[in-house]
């Protein structure tokens, strides 16, 4: 069955040019790029030149790019070799993905002071409200730069200065996954020592993530053996993935130029507008790309299985945790429990047509207001 | 001299003249269980031996008896002649080179020119000679050598023993349906009925779009995992959404899972009597919660007219379940967190003293209600569970 997807936060379909470059690497470039003949040369220049890519894309250098298994060992490794001041507090927003969440934990377990930047009605971290917990002693400050649950896009630039005007030392991470290719992700601008993206949420393949290091920032790598990259990040360099990842990247990065997908989430949006049943969730500056919908009394999984039985894919969330019942970010926003647990997230990606839109949010509301029909005594 | 494994079969040694009966089907059983590994199997009166199997096949072997209801205990050994020189040899290879023993020997044949005490005596005194750092222990022996002489050409030879499930063969005490939920409880219940005997089909009740897909691979999962004791199986899928919405719909909110379970009931008993069930078994445990009160019991045992109901856990401790569950491997699938029933239904307070007549009362206000039943049995979906 061909399904419309509209579930493109938790991955996409990977694109045609990126499948045939992994294949190309698999059956023909196949050589370790670290060995001494003549082809591997060529292979040791592919992964080169997508480094180039992928820091053209992030307004970066090549060099400032270390390739990793995912956007989760990007986030970890942040927080585990990116932490100079090892006395020092960390400050992460309160609408973060599990895997800096987790992070975040970790270190608490261990003694670390975490503070989290509180998130305003819109699912937005401001600089304000990090500035608000932010001190002289602070050593490390993540917060994401588009929500994987809502799309709003938090002021990075505004964030990172705050920090540094406070504490001029800390190291700035921002979780990128979300936002690259879809919004200005321009690091420099940004102003951030540490950004991580993903390959799979732009059209590559999954198993392939990169960490933007800032020239200057030294950071010991976070997993060590062979030297590879640098000596910043060992293993074998995954090629197949590195190279897709940079075609994918560029692919996605232009077509996402030509897509207003502001307006194909507003076909949802004026759907469900001024309606008590419904919360549309985060709003200010968003990407467009990801929508949240909570609707009072139903369940986002149910929700989801109705979509499904219409053709339409959907989800419910992070797709990293969706087993687990209470929703933490949309809780954060302040989105109450009645609402939250009938939340679904939709997500678009440049391929979406209007007519997807159109279809799948009149489906939307049918089979909502079917499912409450069915409910009702 | 050959390797060999001994099996000694459980409660069937109690049974008289309808011995051969349970021994018949607890021999198919082994049988089966032992398909695809290259051995032979032979019976003995009192004894079975697993023998012509390759070394490396013996820990799957011994893992996949572990599982055979009516088995109560195996040992890895050898298969000898009855000569004390054969014996000696045997009881070398198994002997450790330290620490203390004994040596226990029975004879099944009273013409051998030795007792069992000179037996005894005789081998744990070539093993003291051949290993001088051993000491004798009657009592509390570090290992115990066991010898086992079954007529003039066969001794066996052995250590330990290992305890296998107990119970009674599958198939040998009929058939029985047993609900299965997907929770902690129901996978325990019917292991512990097919450890009576029973052979069984299992039911489960799913409520998509309620529940979700992966609540009913994850009740897949466990039938697959209790396979290993039940042996092939069915696992009947009833599409029960419609129910519950017309219960939903209609009843009293606090009588909503009451009345969901008799319809369930209603429903286990004809598929019973569809796939020939003779006892319908559930993972009720008196008091868990409110639809395990004793009056919640009463009002939904109270639509099963034909059948009996089975309820191995209604005097377990939680806590014991969940023992049992993680001994048989189903406790990590049982919590994996999709719902095993539509939570989405459950009212804020549950009756947890029902009564007959409120709960007939309600149903009475169903329309359709016997439709709604018939089309949940006949929709069935049935799945085989053959590993």
């Amino acid at each position: 069955m061909s399904y419309i997807y509209l579930d493109n936060a938790a991955t996409t379909r990977v694109s045609e040019r990126a499948a045939q470059t992994m294949l190309r690497f698999a059956r023909e470039e196949f050589y370790n790029p670290s060995a001494g003949y003549a082809p591997a040369l060529s292979v040791r220049r592919a992964i080169t030149n997508a480094a180039g890519t992928i820091a053209g894309l992030l307004g970066a250098e090549a060099e400032e790019i270390v390739f990793t298994s995912c956007a989760t060992e990007s986030n970890c490794h942040a927080f585990a070799c990116g932490i100079k001041n090892k006395k020092g507090n960390i400050v992460v927003g309160s609408g973060e993905h599990a895997s800096v969440y987790e992070c975040a934990m970790r270190l608490k377990s261990k003694g670390v002071e975490v503070r989290f930047a509180a998130t305003d009605a819109d699912g937005h971290v401001t600089p304000e409200n990090v500035a608000a917990v932010t001190d002289e002693n602070t050593a490390f400050v993540s917060v994401m730069h588009c929500s994987n649950e809502t799309g709003t896009v938090n002021d990075i630039a505004g964030i990172a200065a705050a920090v540094r005007a406070v504490s001029p030392r800390a190291t700035v991470h921002s979780d990128g996954v979300q936002a690259f290719c879809k919004v200005d992700t321009d690091v420099k601008k940004l102003g951030v020592d540490l950004y991580s993206v993903s390959a799979h949420k732009v059209g590559g393949p999954k198993g392939t993530g990169a960490l933007y290091i800032r020239k200057g920032f030294n950071m010991p790598p976070f997993i060590v053996g062979g030297g590879q990259q640098g000596n910043r990040r060992s293993g074998t360099e995954n090629v197949c993935g590195i190279a897709s990842f940079a075609e994918a990247a560029a692919e996605y990065k232009k077509a996402a130029g030509a897509f207003d997908a502001r307006s194909v989430a507003k076909i949802f949006t004026d759907r469900f507008s001024g309606r008590s049943d419904v919360r549309i969730n985060g709003g200010g500056h968003t990407s467009g790309y990801v929508l949240s919908l909570s609707f009072l009394g139903l369940r986002g999984e149910i929700i989801a299985h109705g979509m499904e039985d219409n053709g339409i894919l959907i989800g419910l969330g992070s797709a990293c945790s969706t087993h687990v019942r209470s929703n933490r970010v949309l809780g954060a926003m302040g989105v109450p429990k009645e609402f939250a647990e009938g939340s679904v997230r939709i997500s678009f990606c440049p391929s979406t047509t209007r007519e997807e839109a159109e279809y799948a949010a009149a489906t939307l509301e049918k089979v909502t207001n079917d499912l409450r029909e069915r409910m009702r005594r | 001299m050959d390797r060999v494994i001994i099996l000694r079969y459980s409660e069937i040694h109690l049974k008289g003249k309808n011995r051969a009966f349970f021994e018949n089907i607890l021999k198919r059983n082994i049988i089966e269980k032992l398909k695809g590994i290259n051995c032979r199997t032979e019976f003995y009166y009192g004894r079975y031996i697993v023998s012509d199997y390759d070394a490396e096949s013996e820990r799957e072997i011994v893992s996949r008896l572990k599982t055979v209801f009516g088995l109560y205990s195996l040992s890895a050994g050898l298969r000898t002649g009855a000569d004390t020189d054969g014996i000696a040899e045997a009881a070398a290879s198994i002997c450790k080179s330290k620490g203390s023993f004994r040596v226990t020997a029975s004879r099944a044949d009273k013409t051998l020119p030795y007792t069992s005490v000179q037996l005894a005596t005789e081998i744990g005194g070539r093993m003291l000679e051949l290993h001088p750092g051993l000491t004798v222990d009657l009592h509390t022996p570090d290992f115990t050598i066991f010898i086992d002489v079954r007529d003039h050409a066969t001794a066996y030879v052995y250590g330990e023993s290992v305890l296998c499930a107990g119970g009674m063969p599958v198939g040998s005490a009929g058939k029985g349906l047993s609900l299965l939920s997907g929770g902690i409880d129901s996978p325990v219940s019917t292991y512990m009925m097919a450890k009576r005997g029973l052979k069984l089909t299992e039911l489960h009740f799913w409520s998509y779009p309620y529940t979700s897909l992966e609540a009913k691979e994850k009740v897949i999962e466990l039938a697959r995992i209790l396979h290993k004791f039940t042996g092939d199986t069915q696992l009947v899928i009833i599409p029960f959404t419609k129910v519950q919405e017309a219960i939903h719909k209609y009843a009293e909110p606090n009588y909503m899972i009451t009345l969901v379970r008799r319809a369930m009931m209603r429903i286990a008993e004809r598929i019973a009597e569809k796939f020939g069930c003779g006892c319908i078994i559930n993972g009720e445990d008196l008091g868990q919660v409110a639809s395990q009160t004793l009056e919640s019991i009463t009002v939904t045992n109270s639509v099963i007219k034909r059948l009996p109901v089975f309820r191995p856990l209604i005097g377990f401790d939680k806590s014991e379940i969940v023992e049992r569950s993680k001994a048989i491997g189903t406790y990590e699938t049982s919590i994996k967190p999709y719902e095993d029933c539509c939570t989405v239904f459950l009212p804020e307070s549950p009756a947890t003293k029902p009564t007959l007549r409120r709960s007939e009362l309600s149903e009475s206000k169903i329309s359709d209600y016997e439709e709604l039943i018939s089309e949940a049995v006949d929709n069935a979906e049935i799945i085989p569970v053959t590993e």
